[in-house]
């Protein structure tokens, strides 16, 4: 896991649900499914806390008249894929947030303002949100969106923030939730559980 | 307000403590279910243990497990179970799918301002924590053993804890022991009679049919135990047998003969055999007439082989048919082989074993190889039975008009209960009566059997205390809850008992129903009775008489 100082992007659309961010390429450590991530709201007295879970780059005109290109030359495709102005776009579910030191499980107060920085969680942050596991209902209460896929990203990023020697037994504490959550359907928890094998 | 410290003296603190889950459902008359914490294993856990609920309100109860069931969130697990290698899958799953229930059956309460618990008339809340009892909990509910409490067992994984029966209790109402055969239901009887004689609460009139009470008994590993007379040697224990041949060769030491004149014989003596021997409803009612008619002599004159013209009257008068007097005199044969029967009036035996008993001394009729006849047993102790209970009866009665003490408390112990108290007989012998009358005279019963089925249902719900080894015929153990409330739940607790020294006691003399391995009968059981093998100082203080007397 990298440090948390660096932002990995800007708000540019937001709800109390969740929040949109974008990011210019090339940024080296773009975001990633599964991944946890804070922006600041209530002018700096709160940070939503995010679960990446869909990340997307649109085309432009140019991409479209390049695709159709027979041929394309290094430069052209770098040029294209590096220095276009076109953003990489993420969507992030608000899974809590922060106020204070205090990590609070549930929907924020406010979302975030529009271009407020998108910083990674931290490895200690995640662990210190993670260790409750209330925020895995707001995610499965989700709809259109691939919930379980999520989690199990989720969890399993969760998991890598920890030693080694607490993997299994957080998983397995988790996935526990999730059976209580989903127990009903049996072919999804069983899906959900293979995805969460350590 | 919750007291705490009064209610943690009586069971125990909890702080700190997991418990083994919590109340989800259930009711006062089916029992409690009980969520168990997906941390426990249910492997280590046992029908018959003692949980300890802690109700909302600081009300405590106190439950006995019952049943474990495996349980599951979504019934489809049954059909769509995780891989069977995938031991994540199944740790995940055992943590909130699947789970372990228990049934508990809520026996007592105590509530925070009392000191002593009740029975139970409610149940806790849902989600009262439910803990496993500790040894402290189980011992404070059966007290200490004292003079009136016996200690017979220990509460299965507890064996530092005693259950003690309380004596007066138990004698204070007619009690069974049942069990099938082999499970330990002799032993478990004379660990009893030896408690009822030593705290001296009762004496008791043993019919000892297989010779297992009074003198030294063979287990079935060989090794030779105990007899009563020779665990109270201080005469507290008298042994009358029927067979003085026997009881000689088996060495045992014989206090009294019993011989039983033919004259001392009345109808309803024989009526209670007539199954047995085969007497039709008309010959069984024919015995009253030929009694008054032929005098206190009725059974030897119907026995002489010389023509009585009393009896040809009889028949020429159409008093009696031919062929049913031919049947009573050919049946009655039977009498003659019964070598306890004499000619003529007899002796004063009855006399003798009532001022035996009333004077503290308990009586083991040694039935030797009679007893192996089943209608001399029923004879003879029906006929002891029903003189005996007689003059309690009359004596009672004297001392209610303050002409006299009230007898001792009498504990009469039939073994074979059931062919005494059988639906067809129970209503009019003696037996049936004793059971059903609880303690009026001072009379009560101690049947010990193996068919508790063939028990009459009014008789088996007057017994107050019943300690039963393991049955298995669903008859049987039906039989034995008769008249038990909640008694549904002990079933499973009670099939699944050890076929050896294990037992469930239940009724008058316990606070809660309670699954006890039995104590040894052993040394051990000897010394706490006061009789030591004492061959050697009995040798020793032979030596300093004989110095004493002749010099050394």
């Amino acid at each position: 896991m990298t440090s948390d100082d660096k932002a990995i992007g800007r708000v540019t659309r937001c709800s109390t649900r969740g929040f949109v961010g974008a990011v210019r390429l090339p940024e080296p450590e773009w975001p990633v499914f599964g991944t946890f991530c804070r922006a600041e709201a209530q002018q700096g007295h709160s940070q939503v806390i995010g679960l990446i879970y869909d990340l997307s780059i649109e085309d432009d005109e140019l991409a479209r008249q390049l695709a159709a290109t027979e041929s394309l030359s290094p430069e052209q495709l770098a040029d294209s894929q590096v220095n276009r102005q076109v953003p990489v776009e993420y969507r992030a579910l608000a899974v809590g947030y922060r106020h204070g030191e205090r990590f609070v499980q549930s929907l924020p107060p406010q979302p975030p303002l529009t271009l407020a920085p998108i910083h990674r969680l931290s490895d200690a942050d995640v662990r210190k949100f993670t260790a409750q596991l209330d925020f895995l209902k707001l995610v499965i209460a989700v709809q259109e969106i691939p919930v379980d896929d999520l989690l199990a990203a989720a969890l399993q990023t969760a998991a890598a923030a920890r030693p080694e020697s607490e993997r299994r037994a957080y998983l397995v504490e988790a996935a526990a939730e999730c059976a209580r959550l989903v127990g009903r359907d049996l072919t999804r928890l069983e899906s959900l559980v293979r995805s969460l094998r350590p | 307000m919750t007291n705490k410290s009064e209610m943690d003296t009586y069971f125990g603190e909890r702080k700190g403590e997991t418990p083994l889950g919590m109340v989800v459902g259930g009711s006062l008359s089916s029992g409690l279910l009980v969520k168990l914490d997906s941390r426990l294993s249910i492997e280590r856990l046992a029908v018959g243990r003692y949980v300890v609920i802690q109700g909302k309100s600081g009300r405590k109860f106190f439950g006995l497990v019952t049943d474990i069931a495996l349980d599951a969130t979504n019934p489809d697990l049954v059909r769509q179970p995780p891989a069977p290698d995938d031991a994540f899958a199944a740790e995940v799953y055992s943590r909130q799918v699947a789970y372990g229930m228990l049934s508990v059956s809520p026996m007592l309460m105590l509530d925070p301002e009392d000191d002593q618990p009740r029975p139970n008339k409610t149940v806790p809340a849902h989600f009262a924590p439910v803990h496993e009892a500790s040894a402290e909990d189980v011992e404070r509910v059966f007290g200490a053993e004292d003079e009136k409490h016996l200690f017979l067992g220990t509460p299965l994984d507890m064996e530092a804890v005693h259950v003690n029966l309380d004596l007066d209790r138990f004698v204070e109402r007619s009690s069974g022991v049942f069990g099938k055969s082999g499970t330990g239901k002799s032993f478990l009887t004379r660990i009893l009679l030896a408690g009822i004689i030593r705290a001296g609460r009762a004496s008791a009139l043993i019919f000892d049919m297989h010779n297992d009470y009074g003198w030294a008994v063979k287990e079935e590993g060989g090794h030779e135990v105990k007899g009563l007379r020779q665990l109270f040697p201080g005469g507290q224990v008298s042994v009358v047998t029927l067979d003085e041949d026997t009881s000689r060769s088996r060495g045992s030491k014989v206090d009294r003969v019993l011989k039983i004149g033919t004259q001392q014989i009345e109808p309803e003596d024989v009526e209670m055999l007539s199954g047995l021997l085969g007497l039709s409803d008309v010959q069984t009612g024919a015995l009253p007439f030929l009694r008054r008619r032929l005098g206190p002599g009725w059974i030897d004159r119907l026995l002489s082989d010389t023509p009585d013209d009393e009896l040809e009257k009889m028949v020429e008068d159409e008093r009696i048919v031919s062929s049913t007097l031919g049947a009573i005199q050919r049946k009655f044969e039977f009498f003659r082989r019964m070598g306890f029967l004499v000619p003529g009036a007899g002796d004063d035996a009855v006399d003798d074993i009532f001022r035996r008993l009333n004077q503290g001394s308990s009586v083991v009729l040694e039935f030797g190889r009679y007893g192996n006849t089943l209608a001399a047993y029923i004879l003879v102790a029906n006929y002891l039975t029903r003189r005996v209970h007689e003059r309690y009866v009359r004596k009672m009665n004297e001392a209610v008009g303050k002409k006299a003490d009230e007898p001792r408390p009498l504990v009469i112990v039939i073994e074979e209960a059931h062919k005494f108290l059988d639906p067809a007989v129970a209503g009019h012998t003696v037996f049936g009566n004793i059971a059903r009358e609880l303690r009026k005279y001072n009379v009560t019963l101690l049947i010990v059997d193996q068919r508790p089925s063939g028990i009459d249902d009014e008789v088996m719900s007057q017994i107050g205390t019943r300690v039963t080894c393991l049955l298995d015929n669903e008859a049987d153990i039906r039989a034995v809850f008769s008249g038990v409330s909640g008694a549904g739940a002990l079933r499973e607790v009670l099939a699944r008992l050890d076929t050896r020294q294990q037992a469930l006691i239940l009724g008058h003399a316990v606070p809660m129903p309670v699954v006890v391995r039995t104590r040894d009968y052993d040394e051990a059981f000897y010394q706490w009775l006061g009789a030591t093998d004492d061959a050697g100082e009995r040798k020793q203080r032979a030596k300093r008489g004989s110095e004493a007397l002749f010099g050394e």
